[in-house]
């Protein structure tokens, strides 16, 4: 009996620790995901099937137009736009720009914003369960560090060309959004209303104290290069004891962009050359003297900026905007109705200036994706080409939020007026640096393992920089040993 | 017509909720530790997929010294070790001194069931309350200590290069969590102990500490066992609380010296699109399981009675013994 006891206990203790497993989920419901969503493509393009042979859609290929476009291939049976994302801070610029300036009277009835988790990563988790509930999607935002887990599947995404976009109406803007937003087989899958390049913003009391310099055009001898920009952290850090960079997160977003090779060759090995040495030695160095704060991105950046640690901030594009990071600034508020009087009352006064910096890069941005879900095909056409295609469209869009669209020549066209006065940095036209800037950005070695294995190395240089590891090597070798238990596509040598 | 069918009916639901719920991905995590790791549905894989058999792939990786993941999970099995040990010892010591108090007689402390109330209470509180009460005290950015240590850094404590601050910060947080509760299983433990074997000790002239040694825990060994065993199980599979003082919405845990082998497993099975390792994860489940499964074992056997056994023993033998005499006897009725 005893014995029957304990065996009993025994077993009882097992089913316990068999809870272990609970946890783990099957991989059954990603599988379930796939057949839901390629037999919705199958629907939707059985239906665009009917509607371009209804519409007699072989005629307009034979034609000899210079752009061809097809048929609107998805279908029209709701006049509501539905755009899924995680904040309604671009959207709900956009939706009142569109509503305002468009000639078909669509109003902001026709447009739905559906807010889809609380930031982008997210999102990116949490839309395909969207898609399955089985709620209206026709339009979807991807950034750029996640659209290609996206834009590589066809049934979470549909080609824009399915809308009746040709593929060279989307030459109009910069080709790097082009290139992101086009999938592993040549096909466009998602088009960005906005590019964003970065520059540098920084105190010009402290420029003119410590380098002399009254404009951003003197001080950016002072910033040009990181030789310089290294010997000016060490000035300002000895005269001011100020930083020159509000947070490592702002230096690994410049320094990203400055990669030259790809981070995995085409036989699939992860790629460590000189340059991750380099930005390893440079963060170490900044943090170490205090060339950056300790502050985090996004996190605690404004208070090193409000209490005077740093003497610049690395900022992009959409920092400048109505909702723009620099607008979270204390003192920095911004007027619901009128974009272009926003008031600048911070510690620091306009103290304010931009220049582009020591290297071109930028940071992320927002894809518009087509879900093959759509059924407002009309609206969805209308809204992509007055947001990524129409110059004229667009051109008013930055004008009313503050942002940089994805089409040079609206951007040309601001900086030529010379209208644009950005509060923030004392009334400087800060589209000037970013149309120049732009142009220069290359998106030459994408792999679609760059934002895992970006986030690999930036979080290794950052344990790095923290004391963790003791060497260059070894943070190194920890970024290498990640990849290796991590990714197990790419070979580690 | 037999009643007995109504039982059936009765216990019909648990084990209903427990196939689906408990035995079925138990079974289904034996099957995923055999096949590869995932990806997205649509695009073609370089590895094998979520659905293809990889055989022992999976449990090469981790057990093998050139496996990619060795490393990881050694780390992790160590930290949860670390961590279950420095837990349990001085919860197991608190509790036993505060059963003990509570239970004897002769301490007449005014509020006993309230100072009880109250040091069960934080059990009742669910763990990720926990964990964000402590995050706001020792946490990054808005971290009171953090802030009033080095108020410009903000990975202070709990930052990457923390090791010894979050593992103690762990462990004071489950023994705070789960000493009440221990506390009161030893209670239950003592009070089901003879009063009248106290008595005898009293009278016999025996002090609190020769009452302890001598009686209160010889007797208690059994519900220490049970304390015990519950204690590691539950610790190594702890999850809750370095996951959400550290993790990540990529399933990652920042402070690698808190991350336990639970934390490991679900870190290979979260990923993103190009690092979810479900084959991985399956294979690390499975091995924590033989893990604990083995350490149970290992308790049960090192407590067994060996009085007992050895009474049973001999009573076997004596009853054979009789048996043979019996029929060496030569009586047959």
């Amino acid at each position: 009996m005893n014995k029957l006891k304990k065996s009993l206990a025994l077993i009882a203790t097992l089913a316990i620790a068999s809870s272990a497993f609970v946890a783990c989920g099957d991989d059954s419901s990603s599988s379930s995901t796939a057949d839901a969503g390629s037999s919705s493509t199958a629907e939707s393009s059985a239906e665009g099937g009917d509607s371009s042979t209804g519409e007699e859609g072989g005629e307009s290929s034979t034609a000899d137009t210079p752009v061809e476009r097809p048929d609107n291939k998805v279908a029209s049976t709701d006049d509501k736009l539905t755009v899924l994302c995680w904040t309604g801070d671009d959207l709900n610029n956009m939706f009142k720009v569109f509503a305002d300036n468009n000639d078909k009277g669509y109003t902001t009835d026709n447009l739905v914003f559906e807010k889809v988790g609380g930031g982008g990563e997210e999102a990116r988790d949490q839309y395909p369960t969207y898609f399955n509930s089985g709620k209206d999607v026709d339009l979807f935002v991807l950034e750029a560090d996640w659209i290609k887990d996206y834009i590589d599947k066809d049934d979470l995404t549909a080609p824009l060309t399915d809308l009746g976009f040709a593929e060279a109406d989307f030459d109009n803007g910069y080709e790097y959004v082009k290139k992101i937003g086009t999938n592993d087989a040549g096909v466009i899958k998602g088009s960005s209303w906005q590019a964003t390049p970065g520059g540098y913003v920084y105190r010009t009391d402290i420029a003119e104290e410590v380098f002399g310099a009254k404009t951003p055009e003197e001080f950016q001898q002072y910033v040009d290069n990181w030789e310089v920009f290294t010997e000016s952290a060490a000035k300002v850090k000895e005269q001011k004891n100020m930083a020159m960079v509000d947070t490592l997160g702002g230096l690994w977003q410049v320094w990203s962009y400055k990669r030259t090779s790809a981070w995995a060759d085409d036989s699939y090995n992860l790629v460590i050359d000189d340059y991750c040495k380099e930005y390893a030695d440079l963060a170490k160095e900044y943090y170490d003297k205090g060339y950056v704060t300790k502050a985090e991105q996004w996190k605690t950046w404004d208070k090193a900026v409000q209490n005077g640690e740093t003497m610049g901030i690395f900022q992009c594009t959409w920092c400048f905007g109505k909702n723009g990071t620099l607008s979270s600034l204390e003192g920095n508020t911004k007027t619901e109705d009128d974009a272009t009087e926003w008031t600048v009352d911070g510690p620091f006064g306009s103290n304010w200036a931009f220049t582009q910096g020591p290297s071109g890069w930028a940071w992320g941005g927002s894809w518009l994706a087509l879900s093959p879900k759509a059924n407002s095909g009309e609206i969805a056409h209308d809204f992509v080409e007055f947001f990524t295609i129409n110059a004229e469209t667009m051109r008013k869009y930055a004008e009313y939020s503050g942002d940089f669209v994805n089409s040079p020549a609206a951007m040309k066209a601001i900086v030529d007026a010379g209208t644009n006065k950005n509060a923030y940095i004392g009334g400087q036209d800060q589209y000037g640096i970013f149309y120049e800037a732009a142009a220069n950005i290359k998106m030459d070695n994408v792999t679609r393992y760059d934002s895992v294995l970006k986030k690999y190395f930036s979080d290794n240089i950052s344990k790095y920089v923290q004391g963790a590891y003791s060497s260059t090597d070894e943070a190194i070798d920890g970024f290498k040993k990640d990849v290796k238990a991590n990714v197990p596509d790419l070979a580690v040598s | 017509m037999s009643y007995a069918k109504y039982g059936y009916i009765f216990i019909l639901p648990f084990f209903v909720i427990y196939f689906i719920f408990m035995l079925y991905p138990l079974v289904d995590t034996f099957i995923v530790s055999f096949k590869g790791n995932g990806l997205g549905p649509g695009v073609i894989a370089r590895h094998e997929s979520q659905r293809d058999w990889v055989g022992l792939a999976s449990y090469k990786n981790i057990l093998y010294k050139s496996g990619a993941n060795h490393e990881q999970f050694l780390d992790s099995l160590k930290n949860t070790v670390i961590i279950w040990v420095g837990n349990f010892l001085p919860q197991i010591s608190l509790s036993l001194l505060l059963a003990v108090w509570f239970t004897d007689m002769r301490v007449k402390m005014p509020g006993k069931g309230f100072f009880k109330v109250v040091m069960y209470l934080p059990n009742i509180i669910t763990a990720a309350s926990v964990a964000a009460l402590f995050y706001t005290l020792f946490g990054g950015e808005y971290g009171v200590l953090n802030t009033i240590i080095d108020p410009k850094n903000a990975s202070l404590w709990l930052g990457p290069a923390d090791v010894w601050r979050a593992r103690i910060l762990v462990m004071f947080i489950q023994i705070w969590m789960w000493f009440g509760n221990t506390m009161i299983m030893l209670m239950s433990g003592i009070q089901g102990i003879n009063e009248s074997l106290f008595e005898a000790a009293e009278i016999d002239g025996a002090n609190s500490s020769q009452t302890f040694w001598r009686i209160t825990f010889p007797l208690l060994k059994t519900i220490m066992v049970y304390t015990l065993l519950t204690s590691m199980i539950g610790g190594l599979q702890m999850f809750d609380i370095p996951f959400m003082l550290s993790g990540n919405n990529n399933g990652h845990v920042n402070n690698e010296y808190i991350k336990t082998v639970a934390c490991f497993i679900y870190e290979k099975f979260k990923g993103t699109e190009n690092d979810m390792m479900y084959g991985v994860a399956g294979a690390a489940s499975v091995i924590l399981f033989f893990i604990t499964s083995i350490l149970g074992a290992l308790v049960f056997y090192v407590q067994r009675d060996k009085d007992a056994i050895e009474k049973n023993r001999k009573r076997k033998e004596a009853m054979k013994e009789a048996k043979r005499r019996a029929k060496g006897g030569g009586f047959s009725i």
